[in-house]
């Protein structure tokens, strides 16, 4: 078993004590999607919860000062940092496959209709949004600490929503590729994945850094 | 054997080691080829420094108390060895010019000074 | 290999502390006191040891192996008790051995069970639910469990009752006793090294001042004494820090100048009575 799967079920058990909680993460969305009558609603709310609550690992650690037991375990920073970022990308799968099941199913039960390629460009916005939430998160939370690093999670969904509202403001000019995309599920999906992977290399490269160059 | 360990004597602890084990080889409590007990297990016993109990065994060593043999053990040479015989010697001749010195201030002649160790030799062998 | 922690030169500059040029070597199955009062520099050390701070310069070798370079490999064979627990405390006792246990290959599940058994530990109790002593108990429970041949421990003693001091002191003589484990051990009660320490190092305002057997630690310094106005001219030069009083004086000397105060009283020091006075502002030659 190598070292990170080894840091990735530490952080699983980090969590453990706030299982409730996270569970009540994954189900509320259901309800907004019910409210809105939308899939995109509810993906984006149980995403935002998801990334919300890996903030979890960060103040659990903190409170405990367990940066002393990551300098005395045999393991690199980087396998920590490494992880962590994996823990999150399970917790958020976990978050996307619930609700691309759950509230389908909620949809249909309420009267609407819901289409294959609405799940396909659910699981595509939703694979995205939560790297985005997150990508900007973790640096954050390592090099500003649990609290002060939250601001990192609001910064790049204010973005999102400026640029979904300069998109949907002309139509016709900025949106063309949009709905090209939106048109084939598959590419949407394979984009956000793309894009994902991209920011999150980006992201682990910088917390990394950060993580070695902090002193304890 | 029985080692008690004072921390308020003001006597080094290595020295009150060694007085002990001294005192026990002299009266025959330890007799000779028995071992002494391993040197890390007197120390986590007695809980005190490993190094205070070599230094400890090291030093009865080099008076001829005990022989060290590596891997073994610590062997009480017992009363025939030479380096022993001589350790009681000495302590006998300091004793001896103490009980002359006393002699002299009294201004007892040699001859009462050799009787009167007489007398006390065969109180003793008797008692 | 004989000697397993060998620190040399050791240095690191924060904004206003200096740690300058610490260098001393622990032989393998020996316990050695790191003292010094607080902030001179114990804990800077250890985490330096750690690799958690980044040295300036210096070397420090684990185990025959480099801090840095082996890291992992060194770590594996290492255990650390700090003054507070590392654990998260909303862990259960098998949390924490199914959290740590997976990155040492010979953690052994047994030993574990048996020494929670050993310091009383109930398996059911959460991590915040332990006292204090139990707390650093269940960090020695850990670092027994893989066997980890170095065990350094940074105050570990602040904040314990005198029964859990006793324990731990306990638990050090029989970790070394077999010969192949050592013990690095950072107190300012040095009352818990005076029997129990091999060696003492001794670091003062960032620098060593000393390291070596206690013993001779200990016999290389004396306390003099005198009454009221036999206070020597000399002396001062001499001493590590005078303390006068109404009705007389007492001053730190080293052995070697004692012949020349033969007509004082002199005591021989305790491990406490060499900080102390050593800390004493105004009173050092050096």
């Amino acid at each position: 078993m190598s070292n990170i799967w080894k840091s990735v079920k530490l952080d699983f058990s980090l969590v453990e004590p706030y299982t409730k909680t996270i569970l009540f993460a994954l189900v509320l969305p259901s309800v907004f999607a019910a409210i809105n009558r939308s899939l995109l609603t509810g993906i984006s709310f149980a995403m935002c919860f998801m990334a919300m609550t890996t903030g979890y690992t960060f103040s659990v650690t903190e409170r405990n000062s367990m940066e002393r037991l990551y300098g005395i375990l045999p393991v690199r920073k980087s396998e920590i940092v490494i992880g962590r970022y994996i823990f999150i990308i399970i917790m958020g799968l976990i978050a996307l496959l619930f609700s691309l099941i759950a509230h389908p199913i909620l949809l249909v039960v309420l009267g609407e209709t819901i289409r294959l390629s609405d799940i396909g460009n659910a699981a595509a916005m939703g694979i995205f949004l939560f790297a985005l939430y997150t990508v900007f998160l973790l640096p954050g939370y390592y090099k500003l600490g649990s609290i002060k690093g939250r601001m990192f999670l609001y910064i790049p969904a204010a973005c999102f929503l400026a640029t979904l509202s300069f998109i949907t403001m002309d139509p016709a000019k900025n949106s063309t590729l949009f709905f090209t995309v939106i048109r084939f599920p598959a590419i949407s999906v394979i984009l956000a994945i793309a894009a994902a992977a991209a920011m999150y290399i980006l992201s682990i490269l910088v917390s990394v850094k950060i993580v070695q160059n902090k002193e304890m | 054997m029985k080692l008690i360990i004072s921390n308020i004597s003001g006597v080094p602890i290595y020295e009150q080691i060694k007085q002990q084990i001294k005192a026990a080889i002299m009266s025959g409590n330890l007799q000779e080829n028995e071992t002494l007990p391993s040197l890390r297990t007197l120390a986590k016993d007695l809980k005190i420094s490993v190094l205070t109990v070599t230094r400890a065994y090291t030093e009865l060593e080099q008076e001829g108390f005990v022989k060290n043999i590596q891997g073994r053990g610590c062997f009480v040479l017992g009363q025939g060895s030479e380096l022993l015989k001589e350790q009681l010697i000495c302590k006998i001749e300091s004793n001896l010019s103490e009980a002359i010195k006393a002699a002299r201030t009294a201004n007892l002649s040699a001859e009462e000074l050799h009787h009167l160790l007489d007398i006390l030799m065969e109180v003793t062998t008797d008692g | 290999m004989d000697n397993c922690l060998e620190v040399k030169n050791l240095s690191k500059s924060f904004g206003n502390f200096q740690l300058r040029d610490i260098t001393f070597t622990l032989p393998k199955g020996y316990i050695m006191g790191l003292i010094g009062p607080n902030g001179s520099g114990k804990t800077t050390t250890i985490k330096l040891i750690l690799n958690m701070l980044k040295r300036t310069n210096g070397e420090v070798k684990i185990l025959g192996l480099d801090n840095i370079t082996d890291e992992q490999a060194a770590k594996s064979n290492l255990g650390v008790v700090f003054d507070t627990n590392y654990f998260s405390d909303d862990w259960k006792i098998p949390q924490v051995e199914k959290s740590i246990s997976a990155f040492y290959p010979n953690w052994n599940t047994h030993k574990f069970s048996d020494l929670l058994e050993k310091f009383r530990i109930l398996p059911s109790k959460k991590v915040n639910e332990l006292s204090k002593g139990m707390q650093m108990k269940l960090m020695l429970a850990c670092a027994f469990s893989y066997d980890a041949k170095l065990l350094i421990l940074d105050e570990p003693t602040s904040g314990l009752d005198p029964v859990s001091r006793d324990e731990l002191l306990n638990i050090l003589s029989e970790y070394i006793e077999d010969g192949g484990h050592s013990v690095l051990f950072s107190t300012h009660i040095t009352g818990d090294l005076e029997r129990v320490a091999d060696y003492i190092t001794y670091i003062r305002y960032g620098e060593l001042f000393f390291s070596g057997g206690k013993d001779e630690f200990i016999d290389s310094f004396q306390i003099v004494k005198g009454g009221h106005g036999e206070l020597p001219a000399d002396l001062s030069a001499k001493a590590f820090g005078i303390r006068e009083f109404t009705t007389g004086f007492e001053a730190l000397i080293r052995t070697q100048d004692q012949k020349q105060f033969a007509h004082l009283s002199a005591e021989p020091a305790t491990i406490d009575d060499i900080v102390v006075f050593t800390n004493k502002i105004g009173g050092q030659h050096e």
